[in-house]
This record gives C-alpha cells, sequence and structure tokens, in this order.
C-alpha cells in the first residue's frame, strides 16, 4: 500500500510529468479563458499527442486542461461578464459587479481560492471515495454492469429532458456509430459500406475532435462571440492580500467542493448545476443572502469551487466502474483504452501505482493552475484579445494533422471534417450533443454487456430483474424517467391554471 | 441551454425527421450489411445491438416527423437569425481543399496556404498578420509532427509526378 503511494509520488514528480501537467494547465487556462473554446476543444487538439506517451503523463496532460479550463473560465466571468466555460456563468453575478464597483481584485481573489479549494476537497473525496465504490462494483457481473450503464445512459439523457426526444436521437445515433465496423465478438464487418476504412469503425478520437474540435472552430469563424474592449483590470497580479478576505469563507469553500464533487460524480449532470447548487447553498446560509446578486466575493467563491470540483468527481464513475459522466470523462476513457487499460473495480488493484499517480497529479495540477493565474493574471487576461478567426483557423490545422498523424490516415482527418460539420449543425441547433458523444462512448460497453448478459441468461432478457444490484439500479433509472416528467407535467398544469 | 422542443423552429424537426429516415433505410437495409451468418443464436449475434439502437432512433424522431407533419400554428423555419452559413461553408471548402492539399502539395505548402487563404478570406488585411501567422504556425506543426513527433507525411503527389 504505502509503497505504491511513494511510487505514484515518484511517477507523478518526474519530469517528464511534471511537464506534462504544467504544459496541460497553461493550455487549459488559456482555452478556459477564451470563450467559445472551452477545455474539451484543448482536450481534443491535445489528444492525438498523447499516443506517445506514457499513460500517467497523458492523463496529466489531458486532466491539466480539463482543471485548467475550470480555473481560466472565471476571469472573463468576472471582469467581462462573459463566462469562459459555461458554468462560470454563475461567478458571473457578483464577480462581475465587484468588478464594477472597482474590487475585481477581490473577486478574481475569492474565485481563485474556490477553485483552489473545491479542486483540493474534491481530489480528497475522490481518493477516500474510489475504493469504496470500486469495493462494491467488485461483486458486478454483466448484467450489473449493463444496468449502471443504463442508468448512466439515463441520468445523461434526462438532464436534458427539455429536448428529450432530440437526446434519445443522439445518443442512439452515437451507439449506432459505435457498431461500425468489425464486431468485437464475432469479427463480422458491420455497416461498412464497402468502404474498406469503415472496417476499422468509428474511431473516439476523431468523432471527439471533430464534434468538438472543428465543429466549435466553424461556430466560431461565424460569430464574434466576445468583446474584450472594455476589461478592467489593475494590477499586473492577483492581491494575495485580498486572499484573506476570500479565506474568512472557508465554510462555504468546503461546502461547495462537496457539492460539487457529487453532483460531478452523476453522469449528464455537468458543471453548472454543480456550481448553481454551490452558489444557491452558499445563499442559503450566509448571514446576508441579499448581498448575493450584488456582488460579495462569498458568491464567487461558492461557484468556482463547486464548478472546479467536478471533475475528481466525474473521475470517480470513470475509475471504478469505467462509465464517464461526461464528454470530457469520455475523452480520459478513452487515453484509458488506448493504451490496453480498462477502468473498472479492478483498476485500482491493478494499477495502484498509476492511480496514486493520477490522484498527486491532480493535486499538483491545482496548485500549478493557482499559482500560474495568481502570477500572470494579467498577461492570461489579455489572451481574450486574440481574433477569434486566428483561433479557429490555427485550431482547425492542428486538428486535422493531430488527427492525421494518431494512425497515419488520411480517413481519419475526413472523418473529422464530417463529424465537424455534424457537431456544427447540432450546435447551432442547440441540440445536447453531449448524449452522442455518450452514445459511442458506452456503445461498446453496453453491447458487450448486453450480449455476456443474454448468454448467461439463455437468451431471456430477465435475468436483469433476477440479480438485486441490477434490478435496483433498473428501477433506479426508470423513477429517473417517470419522476422528472410527472413533475414537469404538474408544473405544466399549474402554469396554466 | 435547453430549447424545449415544442417552440423551437420547424429546421430542428426537419434535421430530426432527416435523421429518423436515415435510421429507418439503415434499419432496412441491415441483413445485408451485417453477416448474420455465423453459428451464434440472436442474442448473442451481432445484429441485436443495432438494431435496438435504430429503433430507438426511428421511435425518438416520431414526434418531430408528426409536427413536420402537422405544424402547430404558431410553426416557423426561423432558426436564430443569423442567417445562412456562408462564412462557414466557404471556410469547411477551404478545409476540405486543405485535405486534398496535404496528399497532393504536402504539409508545408498546403498548411501555409490554407492559413493565409482563410485568413485573408476571413478579413485579415495586414500584411504582417498574412505573412507571420501562417509562417509561424506552419513552422510549429511541421517541427511537432514531422520532426518531434516523427509522423510520417507521404511524399507529395506533385512532387511525384515531377520526379517521374
Amino acid at each position: 500500500m504505502l509503497e505504491n503511494v511513494i511510487a505514484g509520488l515518484q511517477a507523478t514528480l518526474t519530469a517528464g510529468n511534471l511537464a506534462a501537467l504544467m504544459f496541460g494547465t497553461l493550455v487549459g487556462i488559456i482555452v478556459g479563458i477564451l470563450p467559445g473554446i472551452g477545455p474539451m476543444v484543448g482536450m481534443v487538439v491535445l489528444l492525438p499527442f498523447t499516443f506517445a506517451l506514457h499513460p500517467d503523463i497523458a492523463l496529466s496532460l489531458l486532466l491539466g486542461v480539463f482543471c485548467g479550463g475550470y480555473f481560466g473560465g472565471g476571469i472573463p466571468a468576472i471582469l467581462m461578464r462573459t463566462p469562459g466555460v459555461p458554468s462560470s456563468l454563475i461567478t458571473t453575478f457578483d464577480g462581475f459587479p465587484l468588478t464594477q464597483k472597482g474590487e475585481a481584485q477581490t473577486a478574481l481573489s475569492a474565485a481563485l481560492l474556490g477553485s483552489f479549494g473545491g479542486g483540493i476537497v474534491s481530489v480528497f473525496i475522490l481518493v477516500f471515495l474510489a475504493p469504496l465504490l470500486s469495493h462494491v462494483a467488485a461483486s458486478f457481473g454483466p448484467p450489473e454492469y449493463f444496468a449502471a450503464g443504463l442508468f448512466g445512459v439515463v441520468l445523461v439523457v434526462m438532464a436534458n429532458r427539455q429536448q428529450l426526444s432530440r437526446g434519445l436521437l443522439l445518443l442512439g445515433l452515437g451507439l449506432w456509430f459505435s457498431t461500425v465496423g468489425i464486431d468485437g465478438a464475432t469479427l463480422c464487418p458491420r455497416f461498412w459500406f464497402g468502404t474498406l476504412s469503415l472496417q476499422n469503425g468509428l474511431d473516439l478520437v476523431p468523432v471527439c475532435l471533430g464534434l468538438f474540435g472543428i465543429g466549435q472552430t466553424l461556430v466560431l469563424v461565424e460569430r464574434k462571440i466576445l468583446q474584450a474592449d472594455g476589461m478592467n483590470l489593475t494590477g499586473r497580479t492577483l492581491d494575495f492580500s485580498k486572499l484573506l478576505v476570500a479565506m474568512r469563507y472557508w465554510k462555504t469553500l468546503i461546502r461547495s467542493g462537496v457539492i460539487g464533487t457529487f453532483i460531478g460524480l452523476l453522469p449528464g449532470t455537468g458543471s453548472i448545476l454543480a456550481s448553481f447548487m454551490s452558489y444557491e447553498a452558499a445563499k442559503r446560509a450566509s448571514p446576508r443572502p441579499d448581498d448575493f446578486g450584488r456582488g460579495t466575493p462569498e458568491g464567487c467563491l461558492a461557484a468556482e469551487a463547486g464548478n472546479n470540483a467536478v471533475p475528481a468527481g466525474a473521475m470517480i464513475p470513470l475509475l471504478t466502474l469505467g462509465i464517464p459522466g461526461e464528454a470530457l470523462s469520455a475523452v480520459l476513457l478513452g487515453v484509458f483504452t488506448i493504451n490496453g487499460i480498462y477502468p473498472g473495480p479492478l483498476l485500482l488493484i491493478k494499477e495502484p501505482v498509476l492511480i496514486n499517480t493520477l490522484y498527486f497529479s491532480m493535486f499538483l495540477i491545482n496548485i500549478a493552475a493557482f499559482f500560474m493565474l495568481a502570477l500572470w493574471l494579467r498577461p492570461f487576461a489579455m489572451i481574450v484579445k486574440v481574433p477569434h478567426t486566428i483561433l479557429a483557423v490555427t485550431i482547425m490545422v492542428v486538428s486535422l494533422v493531430g488527427i492525421y498523424a494518431v494512425n497515419t490516415r488520411i480517413f481519419d482527418a475526413v472523418l473529422a471534417v464530417v463529424m465537424g460539420v455534424l457537431g456544427y449543425i447540432l450546435l447551432r441547433l442547440g441540440w445536447p450533443i453531449v448524449n452522442l458523444v455518450m452514445g459511442v462512448v458506452l456503445g461498446e460497453i453496453l453491447e458487450n454487456r448486453l450480449r455476456q448478459s443474454l448468454s448467461l441468461g439463455d437468451g431471456n432478457p430477465s435475468i436483469f430483474l433476477t440479480r438485486p444490484i441490477s434490478l435496483g439500479l433498473i428501477i433506479a433509472s426508470a423513477l429517473l424517467i417517470v419522476i422528472p416528467l410527472l413533475v414537469d407535467r404538474r408544473r405544466a398544469r399549474a402554469s396554466a391554471t | 441551454m435547453a430549447i424545449p422542443e415544442q417552440s423551437a423552429s420547424r429546421v430542428h424537426d426537419l434535421f430530426a425527421a432527416f435523421l429518423g429516415a436515415a435510421a429507418a433505410a439503415v434499419l432496412i437495409s441491415t441483413p445485408w450489411q451485417v453477416d448474420t451468418s455465423g453459428p451464434d443464436p440472436f442474442y448473442k449475434g451481432p445484429l441485436i445491438f443495432p438494431l435496438l439502437v435504430l429503433a430507438l432512433m426511428i421511435l425518438a424522431s416520431l414526434p418531430a416527423v408528426w409536427r413536420l407533419l402537422n405544424p402547430p400554428a404558431n410553426a416557423s423555419w426561423h432558426l436564430d437569425g443569423a442567417g445562412l452559413p456562408v462564412k462557414t461553408g466557404v471556410v469547411l471548402a477551404f478545409l476540405v481543399a486543405y485535405l486534398f492539399g496535404l496528399l497532393l502539395v504536402g504539409l508545408e505548402f498546403s498548411s501555409w496556404a490554407f492559413l493565409l487563404v482563410a485568413l485573408f478570406y476571413l478579413g485579415h488585411r495586414s500584411p504582417l498578420k498574412l505573412i507571420l501567422i501562417p509562417l509561424i504556425v506552419t513552422g510549429l506543426v511541421v517541427l511537432i509532427f514531422k520532426h518531434v513527433l516523427g509522423v510520417f507525411f507521404p511524399t507529395p503527389l506533385v512532387l511525384d509526378w515531377f520526379l517521374e
């Protein structure tokens, strides 16, 4: 046990790992600060570079982007009322009013301390909760895994229940994408339409890179997302004396970190909900709730702690069940599987050094992101002035060359462009694109577990109802569908009368 | 942010119906697209899962098909007021040309040309930007992918023809 922890710490402190996590954090902060780009684009653009790397270094690089993105997103939210990442919308409620009062440094201190504290609290919860959940998951067979996957899918679909049929349509499309190519169990080619390249299937990397990287840049080409002219920031670095003001709210910080982690743990719920719930909880607990929305550092701190706790929370189902909670952790699952590592209950036993490296790296990423932003606050804030069209075309070139580099196949680059067009359409229509990615990622897991379960039951689907855990998960999935729909219907009736 | 399904543009319904129709076409052609001659029973075979997900897609598209055939009174084709994506379409065409360019004239020239043409089209007129940005980005891409990562890029076809 202790030797694994020490080995993990040593692996974390190697020059390669430190360089990867610092670079990833730097990229994450930059893409987080740039509205319309976000950590997902940063991660998918860097994904092709990870193939030549050792898995722990690759994970540190991408986790740096994941966490750094949430750190960076708060900066334009406070300075320009433009959230860098969607969840930083809640930070604007108090951050921008503080900036208008000339207290941008107070708001930034609170946001940075919140991001840092939320991240650290969530890593602690991850370290203690992952082994417990892994212990429970060790008794899972194919029916339980299928039911857990189904539960995850239902959560994702119901998170966007205002677009229920569209979400289901995209989920189905993603699941179908996962069936293209040679079937692993029978070696039968499926849906290859006479194109040899399709026999290899639709690889997750070009699909993600196309949907998020190319798709988002095509949106950037036509829309000016940001007006950076009114940015107002005094000082090159963070005013560290203002941190003392923010430290008064340490209870809010811990509470928000816990809320964010547990919301991040649930698939499909997303960081906006984490940020919002943390903010609301802080408001309810505050002796001066009326200050919220008018410019209180506590509001910035709660919102940022909530959203920055999501990455570690999302790692819990990924590491213990092999089920990613959202698109960003789906990309991390891709890094695991490409390296022949399959997350699940045995991962913590089989790869203890890798897991410990991951924990230590997440701690260091939070520290690195905090100090990078604190020391280079003004240069980072200035990044928003880079013209969006230059960013868009540069990302296109790096994405396409990167995707070709993974397998040196031009087909992958063509696939990324096709997925980019689909991504653009879905972004323009405002459909829940995350459902499509979840379908692609979970398709193989769901199909394999379904077929294995049916084999165990000699083709009888009642096997899912005869095992307590799988039955419990299926009932929970059914309740997740029925209860929100009934509540919505009741609300609609109440508002009609 | 979620968009309530009933209040949105008919473009949503058209796209959903298109996806549903495509799923139906694939479902019908599935027996020819999937080899089911193996000894496994249906529940172990390669067909069961695709059939389920295609059926899910068709079912999910039915509300949109219904609304498309019976449009509500306030239905319109207005999407978001951003107009036709002409600029995006042109940049996409440049991107497709860039893919052909990678094979035809190689990484260096095609990357530089794509960046130059795309930036010019997107309104950048400063000679410094138009020369420096494509050169810096292309230089970094070539340095990282070709020299640091050692990725193989095929010999440009133009060079092949020239050498022949």
